[in-house]
C-alpha cells in the first residue's frame, strides 16, 4: 500500500482541524493532513483485551530495521513508486516495539539463542535450543534439568493444535524452537550426534516424535535429507544423511501424516486436520527469486492455517521467512529483498484469513545483519543500484551518481562485511585492493553482491534492535524497547489473560 | 551507455563473427544462462553444445589441491559457521576441467573461464563431484 492511499483512507476520518492557538499556514499541505489523520487514527486505538484462541508468531529470519527498511524499497519501487513511503502489510499493525536480541553469551546473536528466547521466555546462550544457558553448547551431559517449555507446548496443553512453515530447513534453528530440546542447532540428524550423546535424540527425531506425540500438526519447509538414510535417495534429489537407517519420512506416514515435496503433492495435501510433513528440498527451500515447483512461504503459510483452523480451541503457528538471513550472509540484496516480499506477501495471506478479534499476529526477526545504507541518495534511486544525487529543484533523483572520494559510484546498500569485501586476498596471503567500478546495470542484477568492507566468506549477523509488529488481542503490550524473551510472556498472556 | 547495454548491442556481432580460439572477455555467458528454471540445461547450452564458450562467475575453494579441476558458481560460495556445519552447493554451477593445474583464485574474485562446453552427467573419478554442465580443455582469467 502506498503512503498517500493509506493517508486519504485516514482522512475521513480527521472531519474537523483541532483548535490551534495560532494560525498554522501549512494546513493544506498533504504532509500536514497525513500527519493530522494518523493523530485521529492514533487517537481512535483501542486495546483489544480478548483471550486469544489464537496466536501466530511470524518471523523473517535476520530481517532487521535495515533489511526491513531495504525490503520496503523494493516492494515500493516495484509498484512505480519511490519506495520510502510504501507500507509493508505489517506495517499496518497498530502496536509496535524494539526487541533487544542479544544472547546471554554473544552480543551478536544467533537464531538458536533467539528462537529460544521468543518461544521459551528466557534468553540462552548462542547454538542451543529450548534449553536454559546453563548448558555447555555441545555437552549432552549438561543438558538434564534445563529444558524449557516452549509456548507451542503450553498451548498444545491446552488442546489448541499447533505447527510451523519455514524456508529454511525444518530441523534449523528457529522452526526447532518450537519443538527441539538441544544442547547444539547443529544435531539436525542422528550423523552430527556425538556417540555418547545419550541425554537426548537428534533434531529430525525430535520433530517425528513431536508430531507423533501431537504436539506438531504442521511441519514444512526443507531439510528432507535429515529424515532418510544416507544410503536412499531423495524425492527431492540427493541422497539422505542419517546413518542409523531410519527412514523418518517413513516414520511420520506411517503414523498418518500427509507427506509433501513438490508442488503436485503440495496442492493435494490434505487441510482437515490431517498431520503434514512437507519437506520440498535436501536442504533449504530455494530463494524466492528461484523458486521453482515449491510452494511459496505465503502458500505454506495458508495451508498451515486451513489445517490448525480445525481445530476449535485454537492454534499456535511459526511462519519463519529462513532465506532473507541466507540472502544476507552472502552479500546479496537482489535475493534478500525478494524473500522478504515474499515474507510480506505470507503476512498479508494470513491477516487476511484470521479474525484478529481472536487471533493475536506478531511480526518480527530474530536480528538484524551487518547491512549498512549510504547517502546522501536522492528520492527513487533504486534500494539495489546507485546512490544518486538529490535534486534541489525536484523531488526525483538527479540520474547522476554520487563518487566517493576515489571518483567511483557506490550503491545505497552495502555491508559491512561478507564475500563482497573489496579487501582481495593476494598470492602472499595479504588482502589488499580498491573499490572496484560499478555501473546500475551490475548493481540491480540478481547475482550482484554488494560491496562490503571486512573479508569474510559469509557476512554476519549484527546486534542491534529488530523491530516487533503486534495485532489482535493484548498487542498494546508490545511496546516501548523490549527484551526479545518478552515475546513469549505477551504470546502467554494473551491466551491466559489474568 | 551502461555497461550491459554495450555487451547486449554488441553480442549480436561478436557471435556472427566469432572464430574458434576467441580471446577471453568476448560472448560472455553467464552462468545462470546454462541452465533452465528447472535446473536442466537451458536453449542455449543445449545449443552451444560441443563449442568452446566463455563463462563469467567465481572460482569455488577447490575440493582437491593440485587439481586440474575445479567449480564454477554464480555467487561467491559463503558458509555462514554459526548456521551451517557445511556448505550446500548451489543447483547451478559449472564444473571445470582445466589444461593444467590450477592455480587458486580468491572465492570472491570473478573470472572468466573459457572452454568446451559438455552436458550430461559425469562423475569426476578423483572426487567423485557429480556436474551436468562442464567446461573441458578450459582456461581462466
Amino acid at each position: 500500500m502506498k503512503f498517500r492511499s493509506l493517508s486519504i483512507a485516514l482522512l475521513a476520518a480527521t472531519v474537523a482541524t483541532p483548535a490551534l492557538s495560532q494560525s498554522i499556514s501549512q494546513t493544506d499541505n498533504e504532509w500536514f493532513q497525513a500527519g493530522q489523520a494518523r493523530i485521529q487514527t492514533e487517537l481512535a486505538k483501542q486495546a483489544n483485551t480478548n483471550t486469544a484462541k489464537n496466536v501466530i508468531l511470524m518471523i523473517a529470519d535476520g530481517n532487521g530495521v535495515g533489511t526491513n527498511y531495504a525490503t520496503r524499497l523494493f516492494m515500493g519501487q516495484q509498484e512505480g513508486g519511490y519506495g520510502d513511503d510504501y507500507v509493508l502489510p505489517y506495517e499496518t499493525f497498530p502496536h509496535l516495539a524494539l526487541s533487544k536480541v542479544y544472547n546471554v553469551n554473544a552480543q551478536t546473536p544467533d537464531s538458536a539463542g533467539t528462537g529460544t528466547a521468543m518461544m521459551g521466555g528466557v534468553k540462552t546462550k548462542a547454538g542451543i535450543i529450548g534449553v536454559t544457558a546453563d548448558v555447555d553448547r555441545g555437552d549432552c551431559s549438561t543438558l538434564p534439568g534445563n529444558k524449557v517449555t516452549a509456548i507451542s507446548e503450553i498451548l498444545h496443553g491446552m488442546g489448541k493444535s499447533t505447527g510451523f512453515v519455514t524456508t529454511a530447513r525444518v530441523t534449523h534453528a528457529t522452526p526447532a524452537s518450537t519443538y527441539a530440546k538441544t544442547v547444539d542447532r547443529n544435531f539436525e540428524d542422528d550423523s552430527e550426534l556425538p556417540a555418547n550423546c545419550n541425554t537426548q535424540t537428534d533434531i529430525a527425531s525430535q520433530l517425528i516424535n513431536a508430531m507423533e506425540s501431537g504436539l506438531i500438526q504442521v511441519a514444512m519447509g526443507g531439510g528432507a535429507r535429515h529424515f532418510v538414510p544416507e544410503d536412499e535417495e531423495l524425492l527431492v534429489g540427493g541422497t539422505g544423511r542419517r546413518t542409523d537407517g531410519e527412514n523418518l519420512i517413513d516414520t511420520a506416514t506411517d503414523l498418518g501424516a500427509y507427506h509433501a515435496y513438490d508442488n503436485a503433492s503440495f496442492a493435494d495435501a490434505p487441510t482437515d486436520g490431517t498431520p503434514l510433513l512437507g519437506l520440498f528440498e535436501s536442504s533449504h527451500m530455494m530463494y524466492s527469486a528461484d523458486r521453482f515447483d515449491e510452494p511459496s512461504i505465503a502458500d505454506m503459510a495458508e495451508a498451515a492455517v486451513k489445517s490448525l483452523s480445525n481445530d476449535e480451541d485454537g492454534f499456535f503457528l511459526q511462519v519463519e521467512s529462513g532465506r532473507v538471513d541466507h540472502a544476507n550472509h552472502a552479500g546479496n540484496l537482489a535475493r534478500v529483498v525478494r524473500d522478504g516480499e515474499a515474507f510480506a506477501e505470507a503476512v498479508e495471506r494470513v491477516v487476511n484469513m484470521v479474525d484478529l478479534s481472536e487471533t493475536l499476529v506478531i511480526v518480527t526477526a530474530d536480528h538484524e545483519h551487518a547491512i549498512a545504507f549510504n547517502g546522501y541518495c536522492g528520492r527513487g534511486s533504486d534500494i539495489l543500484g546507485l546512490c544518486m544525487g538529490i535534486d534541489g529543484n525536484g523531488v526525483e533523483h538527479t540520474d547522476e551518481p554520487n563518487l566517493g572520494s576515489d571518483g567511483k559510484p557506490y550503491t545505497v546498500a552495502g555491508y559491512l562485511n561478507g564475500p563482497g569485501s573489496v579487501l582481495i586476498e593476494q598470492e602472499d596471503g595479504s588482502y589488499s585492493g580498491s573499490r572496484p567500478e560499478v555501473t546500475e546495470a551490475q548493481a540491480t542484477d540478481v547475482d550482484y553482491i554488494q560491496q562490503a568492507l571486512v573479508p569474510r566468506s559469509s557476512e554476519t549477523h549484527a546486534g542491534p534492535d529488530v523491530a516487533i509488529y503486534a495485532n489482535g488481542p493484548w498487542s498494546h503490550l508490545i511496546d516501548g524497547t523490549m527484551e526479545q524473551n518478552v515475546i513469549f510472556h505477551v504470546m502467554n498472556h494473551a491466551v491466559n489473560p489474568y | 551507455m551502461q555497461r550491459r547495454a554495450f555487451l547486449t548491442a554488441g553480442l549480436g556481432a561478436i557471435t556472427a563473427t566469432a572464430l574458434p580460439g576467441t580471446s577471453l572477455g568476448e560472448d560472455v555467458i553467464k552462468l545462470r544462462d546454462l541452465y533452465a528454471r528447472d535446473g536442466s540445461a537451458s536453449d542455449l547450452a543445449l545449443s552451444r553444445e560441443g563449442q568452446r564458450i566463455t563463462v563469467d562467475g567465481f572460482m569455488a575453494p577447490p575440493l582437491q589441491a593440485e587439481s586440474q579441476f575445479f567449480v564454477l558458481t554464480r555467487i561467491p560460495m559463503a558458509v555462514c559457521p554459526f548456521c551451517e556445519t557445511e556448505a550446500d552447493w548451489p543447483a547451478d554451477i559449472l564444473a571445470v576441467y582445466t589444461k593444467r593445474i590450477v592455480d587458486v583464485v580468491p572465492f570472491n574474485r570473478r573470472i572468466q573461464s573459457r572452454g568446451v562446453l559438455e552436458l550430461g552427467p559425469y562423475r569426476d573419478p578423483d572426487t567423485g563431484f557429480l556436474s551436468m554442465v562442464r567446461l573441458n580443455d578450459a582456461v581462466y582469467s
